[in-house]
């Protein structure tokens, strides 16, 4: 075999994910979040964050763009609220609730849309999202609240700790959210991540080794929106209220835009991504109304400096750098 | 027989890629494809690898029909194809690109147990690495290696999927002579030793006639002559049309 100078050398795999004391670590820092940012927006950071984490495993490891990411969150937010108001339904069933309608409806427009790729399943699920929203603003306006958005939710509370109270809520979705870092970690441990990264390398190539790729990325649609369901169902606890606006393209845009500017297909990516954009938002509309024009400046600014995004980025050069090292 | 096509077509509009065309390959024999560019060499590779639909005609696996069978289902009856440009999992290390391949028979969407405690699919992957020369390599992202090391990967990742027959595209392309020797060499041993049927398409004559037990030669589509490598380097057609 050809013997280069790099034989010796073992690189880390950039999209790995990482050991599990950086899972335990992530929980820890996030334990003491309030201490250091205001604690609803510590909360909101959790709450995306849990989002993230699904949207990136479809996205940054299968390779799959969807940008109809909020049809599922906002179909959770709703299953939720109405789970609560309508039949007083505790925290973890309305939770429950907001999962199964995110995972059936991703059953559903994934047998409708999953063959179709790139762009093309980009835009299938843009629209499939704004068929939801627009029949949550008027058809269905008598249940949704229409515009005005699901009101009157009634105060919940999980093993008598109110979670209309800010910290106990912060906790109770810290707990889900290290529950759910864990779990992203399992599986993208497992034979199926694995798999999920095989099919966003190289489509053509985990199909002749014998892989039903249709049915991967069908199967990485649905977890994802497991996830996105969950986030969805947190953000109706956090709110005691569902904006119809969870249902809009701007939320799955948004998604879209927190996971690549953490760094798309790294495992801390979307929690980093998620942080810094929802602490730009918050510092910077309290200066001005037009807080969105300095976002889209500074993802501009990011992106040019940190190309794979700020997690992707510091990835690179940190191997580059043990490369380097250990070739001397 | 293992393999069999039945005048197996492949027309693209109106382009016969593959007309006609009777292939058959017997357990444990090692045969060539050659024929100049746009022959259909690759085209026969795609229909019985399941990559392309025939136009007619049927393509048998051990007399199962298997024509309208798609790439991954042909893969998973045992018929594993190589790519002639590099098809691999660039951004996964070399031990990562031939353990998802090896996993394949095993276990797929398993979304919890951790792939590192499958024992028996790491010890296949490394047994894969080894016989393709990639161990020291094995903790390098694959989009380092060298080309040849990629043409090495290549066939590592098909042999990982456990084939009854192995169908490389050309696997020496773009090799130093020294790497297509050793390529050679390596095939051999694949199909002696393993006891792997290999049908290979390859424009090196010096590989195909040292490795070959017998050859198919292909011109615009259509099967010129078949023989041993003897039969088919004596054979004036194939002398005017291919070998010159």
């Amino acid at each position: 075999m050809v013997d280069d100078r790099t034989s010796s050398i073992k690189l880390p795999d950039l999209h790995s994910p990482p050991k599990p004391v950086i899972v335990y670590g992530t929980f820890i820092v996030l334990l003491f979040l309030p201490l250091v940012i205001s604690t609803p927006l510590a909360t909101e950071i959790l709450i995306w964050t849990i989002f993230g984490l699904g949207f990136n495993i479809l996205l940054g490891y299968t390779g799959v763009l969807s940008f109809g990411h909020a049809a599922y969150f906002g179909l959770g937010a709703y299953a939720a609220g109405l789970a609560f108001r309508y039949f007083n339904a505790s925290v973890p069933v309305g939770i429950v609730m907001g999962i199964l309608a995110a995972m059936v409806l991703a059953c559903i427009i994934g047998a409708l849309a999953i063959r179709s790729k790139g762009v093309y399943f980009a835009m299938i699920s843009l629209a499939f999202g704004q068929m939801l929203y627009f029949l949550a603003l008027s058809p269905l306006k008598g249940i949704t609240g229409g515009e005005d958005g699901l009101t009157r939710i009634p105060p919940l509370d999980f093993l008598s700790f109110s979670l209309g109270k800010p910290l106990p809520l912060y906790y109770f979705i810290c707990i889900i959210t290290g529950i759910m870092l864990f779990v992203t970690w399992r599986i993208l441990q497992s034979p199926f991540g694995k798999l999920l990264q095989a099919f966003r390398e190289n489509e053509e190539r985990a199909k002749a080794c014998g892989y039903n790729t249709t049915l991967v990325k069908y199967c990485s649609l649905v977890i994802s929106a497991f996830y996105a369901g969950l986030a969805g169902a947190l953000n109706t606890v956090y709110l005691s209220y569902v904006p119809l606006s969870t249902l809009f393209w701007l939320t799955s845009g948004t998604m879209v835009m927190m996971t690549i500017l953490g760094g798309k297909g790294t495992f801390l990516g979307p929690l980093l991504g998620v942080g810094v954009f929802l602490f730009l938002q918050n510092t910077i509309s309290l200066i001005t109304p037009r807080w969105e024009l300095f976002v889209g400046g500074m993802f501009v600014v990011i992106i040019l400096v940190f190309p794979g995004g700020i997690m992707g980025t510091l990835a690179e050069k940190f191997a580059a750098f043990r490369m380097r090292r250990e070739g001397k | 027989m293992l393999l069999r096509t039945e005048k197996i077509c492949k027309y693209f509009g109106g382009l016969k890629a593959v007309d006609e065309v009777d292939f058959v390959l017997k357990k444990g024999q090692l045969k060539s494809i050659i024929g100049p560019n746009g022959a259909g060499k690759t085209t026969l590779f795609n229909l019985i690898a399941g990559a392309y639909l025939p136009t007619k005609g049927k393509v048998f696996l051990k007399d199962k029909d298997i024509s309208r069978l798609t790439l991954n289902k042909v893969s998973r009856l045992g018929v594993v194809k190589t790519y002639q440009i590099n098809h691999i999992f660039p951004n996964l290390t070399v031990f990562e690109n031939i353990r998802i391949a090896a996993q394949v028979r095993k276990t797929s969407f398993n979304i919890w147990k951790q792939a590192a405690s499958y024992r028996e699919i790491n010890e296949l992957a490394e047994e894969i690495l080894a016989q393709v020369e990639l161990i020291e390599k094995r903790n390098q992202p694959a989009s380092t290696l060298s080309h040849g090391e990629r043409r090495y990967l290549e066939i590592g990742i098909a042999l990982a999927t456990k084939p009854e027959i192995l169908l490389l595209d050309e696997p020496t392309a773009g090799m130093s002579c020294a790497e297509t020797n050793q390529c050679a060499e390596m095939i051999k041993n694949l199909n002696r030793n393993l006891g792997l049927s290999i049908v290979l398409v390859e424009h090196d004559m010096s590989v195909v006639m040292s490795i070959s037990e017998e050859i198919l030669v292909m011109n615009e589509g259509r099967t010129l002559a078949e023989g041993t490598p003897r039969e088919v380097s004596d054979n004036e057609e194939v002398q005017r049309v291919y070998l010159g």
